[in-house]
């Protein structure tokens, strides 16, 4: 493990997804991990069913916000939104994303296009080096709460090696930080999420 | 892991802290004794934790005032009894709070008072990103601006220390990237015993400020500044790094920027070629040390996000020295408004110490489907702003105020057509009535009438004007995050707080034009709208329903049911169109609802009887 290796992440998702105690239960297995970490949250008017954007900083960055063209890894939590989040990226980056979509107001009114999921995935890999879609709702059912399709994200991105901490530290977290009453859900969807990069 | 780290956690240790909660876990290192506050983003998270992690506690008093200027006035009532008191709020808040504020600064404050005022630049959730850094020189205030959680916990520490040690309100200023970052930050002890309480001695050619003591006082004022400025030559957070060859450029910089400064330089691998001050105490400024740090270099670029505060008092240190160092700051990329960036920072440092680099253009956006923030499905607001319409039309002047109702204005609801502040809906749209001649409806929701809107209630009663004023009263805080009001229900507040009742309030201003109706009942908020149409002078309705998160979250109601549509036609159009509920939407071609989204309110089943129905869940 590279305690140093700097790592800037942009996490976006939709309000009510969970993508802020996302970003939050990595930021302290990071911490857990000995890597100097920062997070940067926006709450407030925003979540109101809108765009929840989120940032994760490793290895000794200070600045609690990302701009166009910083981040070296995104974390999608809903497929248009990872989309909309693209400019963030540098190019050659990597992308985690769930590939679960959940419309917004204008495309359910019939108002606006939903890109499909092809679309998506191929104006992501124009940026991207590496593209990695999970079916992150289902395998959070699967595993017993929808809310767990972002550990199985979580735990994909651990277990991929492109942070300075693996998956087994990820679960030593979980251990450590959820409600008991949550940790069987999450240590099964984490398995799934473990299962993409073995 | 302790379950209460804030709480229990012991010196050496280090936790993952938002920002806000590092103020908390600083205070109660301080031995805080009395917070009071105002929610409102991004402050709320200080108040929320101290409330969560135990605020009826033996250690200290949390108190939700009903506004800002009340919760400072408490406050300040604490601090002048001996206590250390603690007041937070947003930005905005600090003008309603700056009353007292400005005049117990004069009188002084022997407990020791802390302001945290949580600034918004980058309008994440304000109407303004006012910098109330310009308070602490307004005022004469020293102030902290802490840059990260770690620094957040440090400078809350020790704006209680100079408080006290002072006898002056401190401020403690922050932004939104600050308030809401997370980082590691480590622990010292709490106080083993409870903070020592400052004896109030009776003095009242110091407290009473009739013009007499307040002349006097502000000379001791004045003193206490030159005092607090020998702290600030001598703070730890004064920072100054001079790379070992010395060079010739330097950068100062305060707040939140100091983290852009700081990855910009590593960005570029310039940090070698630049000293740089970083201030943490911002006022009084430590003129020494900024002179010697002038006489350093022969150019000073100073950095901060909003007015040139620290720029212009540098240029002041700059030109009382007679010093021919080059200073400059605001312009080019280095605006007044808005945030900063690491990317802003690197253009900015490559132009000042001539670092040639390519500026990637940043990729535009793409024209996606929007998200907008929205009421939520099976929102109250929602429902009354339907009956509005529907009764008024284009016809009525909409008055609106701060809440989660703002969101009214959006189409097909649209019923906001200005806004100055918290309380205003009331005093402004009667105003406007007078001038304008014409219908106004004041929405105003419960929290925001305790706020401010009953001093304009009063003054509407009072000076006979025109205006209807609708009260939505959702039974909580919801826009914030359901804090505590007067209008929540007694069940809900528990033993520490009296519930008052809104109608009474109303009725005992004098209104004599009163009515209620519950929100989800369309017909009866179209009646009583239809009849206050035809009158005149000042009339109320109080319109109630909980807030659907609060009902669901908190009081385990709703969601027993849910809408279907029953027909495929004009008028469920018609009601798709105009109620625009979040819960709505087209599957395949076809009007659905989603039963997910839906609370089951009903009110879809009012504006087309035939097109829906409710299913029970389950």
């Amino acid at each position: 493990m590279d305690a140093t290796k700097k790592l800037r992440i942009y996490f976006t998702g939709v309000g009510g997804q969970g993508s802020l105690t996302a970003t939050a239960l990595l930021a302290r297995t990071a911490l857990h991990a000995g890597v100097d970490v920062v997070a940067g949250e926006v709450h407030g008017m925003a979540q109101r069913g809108g765009v929840v954007e989120s940032v994760l900083l490793l290895g000794g960055w200070r600045s609690p916000k990302l701009e166009p063209g910083e981040a070296d890894l995104m974390l999608g939590f809903e497929p248009l939104e990872t989309l909309r989040g693209l400019p963030y990226l540098r190019k050659g980056g990597q992308v985690f994303s769930s590939s679960d979509a959940m419309p917004p107001v204008s495309v359910s009114m019939g108002k606006a296009q939903y890109p499909s999921l092809d679309d998506i995935k191929a104006r992501v890999e124009k940026v991207a080096s590496q593209v990695h879609f999970l079916p992150c709702r289902e395998l959070g059912l699967k595993a017993g709460a929808m809310q767990a399709g972002n550990t199985v994200l979580l735990a994909a991105v651990c277990a991929s090696g492109v942070l300075p901490f693996g998956v087994d530290v990820f679960e030593e977290s979980l251990r450590l930080y959820l409600p008991a009453k949550l940790l069987d859900v999450n240590l099964r969807a984490l398995e799934y999420g473990r299962s993409f990069f073995e | 892991m302790s379950k209460n780290p804030l709480l229990e956690g012991k010196k050496g240790e280090r936790h993952l802290l938002l920002g806000n909660e590092a103020i908390v876990r600083g205070a109660l290192e301080a031995g805080v004794h009395v917070v009071t506050c105002y929610p409102g983003t991004p402050s709320s998270e200080v108040p929320d934790t101290f409330r969560r992690i135990g605020g009826t506690g033996d250690r200290y008093y949390l108190q939700y005032s009903v506004n800002e200027k009340v919760a400072m006035e408490v406050a300040c009532g604490a601090a002048l009894a001996g206590g250390k008191a603690l007041v937070t709020m947003k930005h905005v808040g600090l003008n309603v709070a700056a009353d007292p504020l400005f005049t117990t600064a004069y009188t002084g404050l022997p407990g020791g008072l802390v302001v945290l005022s949580a600034d918004d630049p980058g309008f994440h959730s304000s109407q303004n990103e006012q910098d109330n850094r310009n308070y602490a020189r307004a005022a004469s205030l020293p102030c902290f601006e802490p840059c990260s959680a770690q620094e957040a916990k440090e400078m809350t520490k020790e704006a209680f220390r100079v408080a006290r040690e002072l006898e002056q309100p401190v401020l403690l200023r922050t932004t939104t990237r600050v308030n809401h970052m997370r980082g590691a930050v480590s622990f010292d002890d709490l106080p083993a015993e409870k903070e020592k309480v400052i004896d109030f001695k009776r003095n009242p050619l110091r407290f009473v400020p009739v013009p007499a003591v307040a002349k006097v006082r502000h000379k001791a004022l004045e003193e206490n500044m030159a005092k607090a400025m020998a702290i600030a030559e001598k703070s730890p957070f004064t920072i100054e790094h001079v790379p070992a060859a010395n060079p010739k450029a330097g950068i100062i910089v305060s707040g939140v920027s100091r983290n852009y400064v700081s990855d910009a330089l590593e960005t570029l691998g310039a940090k070698e070629k630049v000293c740089v001050l970083e201030l943490g105490m911002t006022w009084p400024l430590p003129e020494g040390r900024i002179r010697s740090f002038l006489e350093k270099c022969d150019k000073v670029l100073v950095v901060e996000e909003n007015d040139p505060l620290l720029e212009n008092g540098v240029r002041v240190v700059c030109q009382k020295a007679g010093l021919a160092t080059a200073i400059s700051g605001k312009g080019g990329v280095l605006t007044i408004q808005g945030e900063y960036s690491t990317p802003l920072l690197i253009a900015a440092l490559q132009d000042f110490l001539g670092i040639k680099g390519e500026n990637a253009a940043p990729s535009c956006a793409e024209d996606l489907p929007k998200r907008p923030p929205n009421l939520c499905a099976g929102c109250s607001h929602r429902a009354v702003f339907y009956a509005a319409r529907q009764t008024f039309g284009d016809d009525a002047i909409y008055s609106s105020d701060i809440g989660c109702y703002t969101l009214g204005m959006l189409p097909p609801l649209q019923c906001a057509d200005f806004l100055f502040c918290m309380g205003s809906s009331i005093s402004g749209g009667s105003g406007f009535a007078m001038m304008a001649k014409r219908q106004v409806v004041a929405f105003i929701g419960d929290s925001t009438f305790f706020h401010s809107g009953m001093t304009g209630l009063a003054n509407a009663v009072f000076n006979r004007m025109n205006v209807i004023v609708v009260i939505l009263d959702n039974g909580t805080t919801a826009m914030t995050g359901h804090q505590p009001n007067p209008g929540m229900m007694q069940e809900q507040l528990g033993d520490l707080c009296q519930h008052l009742d809104i109608e009474s309030i109303v009725r005992g201003m004098g209104v004599t034009q009163v009515k209620k109706a519950k929100s989800f009942n369309l017909k009866s908020v179209m009646n009583a709208m239809q009849e206050f149409a035809k009158l005149d002078g000042v009339r109320v309705l109080i319109c109630e329903e909980p807030c659907a998160l609060y009902a669901r979250r908190a009081l385990h109601k709703g969601g027993e049911r849910y809408a279907t549509v029953s027909q495929q036609n004009e008028d469920t159009k018609r009601c798709f169109d105009t109620l625009a509920c979040p819960a709505f939407c087209l599957r395949d071609g076809a009007y659905a609802v989603d039963s997910e989204l839906c609370t089951g309110c009903g009110v879809c089943l009012q504006v087309a009887p035939k097109s829906f129905k409710l299913v029970q869940r389950g």
